[in-house]
C-alpha cells in the first residue's frame, strides 16, 4: 500500500513538475519578448520624439486645425502622443511574438484575427481623421459667416454644426468598426433626429427674424442704409 | 498686327470687323445683364462720339456673355456711333458667382474687345461699365483726350465720391497698390478706362495675356502691366460715380473677399516687382476739379463698432493665427473701449492689412475662411473712419487718406520682412 502511495505521489510530483517544466520556456520566451520589446520601444520612442520635434510637428499640428489632438493628447503635444503610440505598438508587437511562443495555437489565432481587423482599424482612423477635419472646417465656416450676418448667437451654431459632424462621423467610425452593432444604429439615428428637430424648432420659433432676413433678396440700390455693400466698394 | 483670336469671333463678326476697316476710337462695353443701363451707356458713348469727339471715326463695341434678358437688343446703333456687337466662349462656371458690377469670365470679354480694337487699329480704346449711371459724354471724353492729345498710354478714371462712399478703395485698395507699385492712382479698380492702340497690341503681344489674368483681377493687372513697362499713366476726372446694382447682390464680406483675392493675388504674381519700390509717385491728373452734388451717404459709427464687437468676440481664435499679440492687443483695446474714443490706429490697421496678405500667401488657413474673417476688421477700420471724419469736408477726409497712405508706405518694410521670412515673428 505504501509502494502504491509513493508511486502516486511520485507520479503526481512528476506530472506538476513536467507540467511546470513545459510552462517555463514559453513563459522565458514571453518574458524575453515583452524585454526585448520594452528596449525597442524605448530606442523608437527616443528617435520618433526626436524625428518630431525637429520638424516642429507640433505646430503644424496646430496650423492643420488638428488643436484637438493637442487637447487629447499627454502634456497637450501631439508629439508625446505619438510616441506613446509607437511605444504601445511595439509592446503589443512583442507580446503577440511572447505568445507565439507561449501557446502557438492562441498566438496564431489572436496574430491572425488582428490583422484581418486591422483594415477596419486603419479605415476608421482615417474616416475619424476625415471627419474631424470636415468638423473644423465647417464650424469655422459657419462661425464665420454667422458672424458676418451679424447673428449673436454665431458660436452656438458653430457648436452644433461641429458637432453634427462628429457624431456623424462617430457613428460611420463604429459601424465601420462592427462595435454595438444595431445598438449604435439606433442610438445615432436617436441622437441625430433629436437635434434636427430641435434645431428645426429653434429656427421656426425663434428665429423667424433671421430666416426671414437670409431669403429676402436685397434692394437694388441703398441709399438710406448706411451698411450697404455698394457704398462700401 | 497680330491675327486676330478667331476662336474668340464667329464668321459674321469677322465679315463685320472687316468690312469696318478702321477707325479712331474704339469704345468697348463689356455686358451681361444689364438691359436696365445698356441703352443709356451705348447712347452717351455715341453723343460722345458725335458731339465731343468730332473729328474723329468711332465703334462702340460691345462684347456680350450671354444675357439672358434683352441686353444685346437694347444696343442701338446709327452711322455716327456703329455699334460692332461681339460674342465670346464662356466656361459654365463663371456665370455662377458675379460681383454685382462683374460680367462673367471678363478677361475673356477684354480680350476681344482688345482684339477688335487692334483689327480697327483704333488710336484709343476707351473701356465703359455697363451699369453707370451717372456717365455722360464728358466723362468719354476725359477718358479719351489724354490718349489722343498728351500720347497717354493708360488713363485711370479720378471720381468725385462723397467721403464715405467707396471706403474699400479708401482704406485698402488705394493705399495698398500705392504702397506696393509706388503709383499714387487714386482708382485702381476702376472699371471704366482708356487706353491707346500701343498698349493694347502690348496686352495682346504673345506671353503677355494669360487665361489667369482673365479670370481674376484683370482691371489690376492691366494697370499694373501698364505700370511695369513703363507706358504712360494718368488719371483723368470723370464726374461723380454712380452704378446700379444687381438684385442679387452679395453682401459686404462676400464683395470685400473678392477684392481681397484681386489684390492679394497680385500681390503673389509680382513679388518680384513690388518689393523694390520706395515711397510713391503723383500720376497727372487731368481735367478741372468740380463742385458736383453727391449723394449723401450717412454711416453710423456705433453700428460698425457693435459689428467689430461681435467679431471680436467671436472670431479672436481666429484672428490670433494670423495677427501678431501686438495687433490683437490693440483691437482688445478696441472692443473694450478703453481709450474712449473709438480709433483704429494706422499703423495697426497697415499692419493688418499685410498680415492678412501673408496669410493668403502662406494659407495659414483656407483662403476664403480668412478673407471672410477680415470683414469685421474692416467695419472697424471704417468706423475709426466714420468717427474722425463725421464734420469733415471731402478734402479733409481725401488729405486723412493721403495721411494713411504714407501710413502704408511707411510699414512697407514690415510687409517686406515677413514676406521674406514669414517664421521670424516680427513685433
Amino acid at each position: 500500500m505504501w509502494d502504491h502511495i509513493n508511486k502516486a505521489l511520485g507520479d503526481g510530483m512528476h506530472r506538476v513538475l513536467f507540467g511546470v517544466a513545459s510552462f517555463l520556456p514559453g513563459l522565458v520566451i514571453l518574458l524575453l519578448a515583452l524585454l526585448c520589446a520594452t528596449v525597442v520601444a524605448w530606442v523608437a520612442t527616443r528617435l520618433t520624439r526626436g524625428l518630431l520635434r525637429s520638424i516642429k510637428f507640433d505646430n503644424r499640428i496646430e496650423a492643420l486645425g488638428f488643436s484637438g489632438l493637442a487637447d487629447w493628447s499627454p502634456s497637450r503635444s501631439p508629439t508625446l502622443f505619438v510616441a506613446k503610440v509607437v511605444w504601445w505598438l511595439i509592446i503589443l508587437f512583442g507580446l503577440l511574438v511572447g505568445l507565439a511562443g507561449f501557446a502557438t495555437d492562441l498566438a496564431s489565432k489572436i496574430v491572425v484575427q488582428t490583422f484581418a481587423y486591422l483594415p477596419n482599424v486603419l479605415v476608421g482612423l482615417a474616416l475619424l481623421a476625415i471627419g474631424n477635419l470636415l468638423a473644423r472646417f465647417l464650424a469655422r465656416g459657419a462661425l464665420i459667416g454667422a458672424v458676418n450676418m451679424q447673428i449673436r448667437s454665431a458660436q452656438f451654431i458653430s457648436l452644433v454644426v461641429k458637432w453634427l459632424v462628429l457624431v456623424v462621423t462617430a457613428a460611420m467610425v463604429l459601424d465601420h468598426l462592427h462595435i454595438g452593432g444595431d445598438i449604435v444604429k439606433l442610438a445615432f439615428a436617436i441622437l441625430f433626429g433629436g437635434v434636427v428637430l430641435a434645431l428645426a424648432l429653434v429656427v421656426g420659433l425663434g428665429w423667424r427674424d433671421i430666416v426671414s432676413r437670409i431669403g429676402s433678396k436685397p434692394t437694388t440700390e441703398h441709399p438710406e442704409d448706411e451698411s450697404s455693400t455698394l457704398h462700401h466698394l | 498686327m497680330a491675327m486676330a483670336d478667331e476662336s474668340t469671333f464667329s464668321p459674321e463678326v469677322l465679315e463685320r470687323i472687316a468690312s469696318l476697316t478702321t477707325a479712331d476710337i474704339a469704345i468697348g462695353i463689356a455686358s451681361y445683364n444689364n438691359a436696365d443701363t445698356i441703352g443709356h451707356v451705348v447712347e452717351v458713348a455715341g453723343s460722345a462720339l458725335r458731339d465731343q469727339l468730332v473729328g474723329y471715326r468711332g465703334v462702340i463695341v460691345n462684347a456680350d456673355g450671354g444675357s439672358t434678358d434683352d441686353t444685346v437688343e437694347r444696343i442701338a446703333t446709327d452711322d455716327a456711333a456703329p455699334v460692332l456687337k461681339l460674342t465670346y466662349p464662356v466656361p459654365p462656371g463663371q456665370r455662377l458667382a458675379l460681383l454685382e458690377h462683374d460680367v462673367p469670365d471678363k478677361g475673356r470679354a477684354l480680350k476681344a474687345i482688345l482684339h477688335a480694337t487692334q483689327q480697327l487699329q483704333a488710336k484709343v480704346c476707351v473701356i465703359l461699365a455697363p451699369n453707370l449711371r451717372n456717365v455722360s459724354p464728358d466723362s468719354v471724353s476725359a477718358l479719351c483726350r489724354p490718349v489722343l492729345d498728351d500720347n497717354f498710354d493708360f488713363v485711370a478714371p479720378y471720381y468725385t465720391r462723397h467721403k464715405f462712399d467707396g471706403l474699400v478703395t479708401s482704406g485698402i485698395v488705394y493705399p495698398l497698390f500705392r504702397a506696393l507699385y509706388g503709383q499714387r492712382i487714386r482708382q485702381p479698380m476702376g472699371g471704366d478706362f482708356a487706353m491707346s492702340g500701343r498698349l493694347a497690341a502690348h496686352y495682346l503681344a504673345p506671353n503677355v495675356w494669360n487665361l489667369d489674368k482673365s479670370r481674376v483681377g484683370v482691371d489690376l493687372w492691366m494697370v499694373t502691366e501698364a505700370i511695369q513697362r513703363g507706358f504712360k499713366i494718368g488719371q483723368a476726372r470723370v464726374g461723380a460715380m454712380s452704378r446700379v446694382f444687381r438684385e442679387s447682390s452679395p453682401d459686404l464680406s462676400v464683395a470685400l473677399a473678392q477684392v481681397l483675392t484681386e489684390i492679394f493675388d497680385l500681390t503673389l504674381r509680382d513679388v518680384s516687382i513690388w518689393q523694390r519700390p520706395r515711397g510713391s509717385e503723383a500720376v497727372a491728373l487731368l481735367g478741372v476739379a468740380q463742385d458736383l452734388p453727391l449723394a449723401e451717404v450717412a454711416l453710423d459709427p456705433q453700428r460698425l463698432i457693435e459689428s467689430f464687437r461681435l467679431g471680436y468676440k467671436n472670431l479672436q481664435p481666429v484672428w490670433s493665427l494670423i495677427l501678431p499679440p501686438a495687433t490683437m492687443l490693440v483691437l482688445k483695446k478696441m472692443s473694450t473701449g478703453q481709450n474712449g474714443k473709438f480709433v483704429f490706429p494706422d499703423q495697426a490697421w497697415v499692419r493688418t492689412v499685410f498680415d492678412f496678405a501673408l496669410g493668403y500667401r502662406l494659407r495659414t488657413m483656407n483662403r476664403d475662411h480668412l478673407l471672410r474673417a477680415f470683414a469685421p476688421l474692416y467695419l472697424a477700420w471704417a468706423a475709426s473712419f466714420a468717427a474722425e471724419m463725421q464734420d469733415a469736408r471731402t478734402f479733409e477726409a481725401e488729405h486723412r487718406v493721403e495721411a494713411l497712405c504714407l501710413a502704408f508706405e511707411a510699414e512697407k518694410p514690415y510687409l517686406i520682412s515677413r514676406w521674406r521670412w514669414p517664421d521670424r515673428f516680427n513685433p
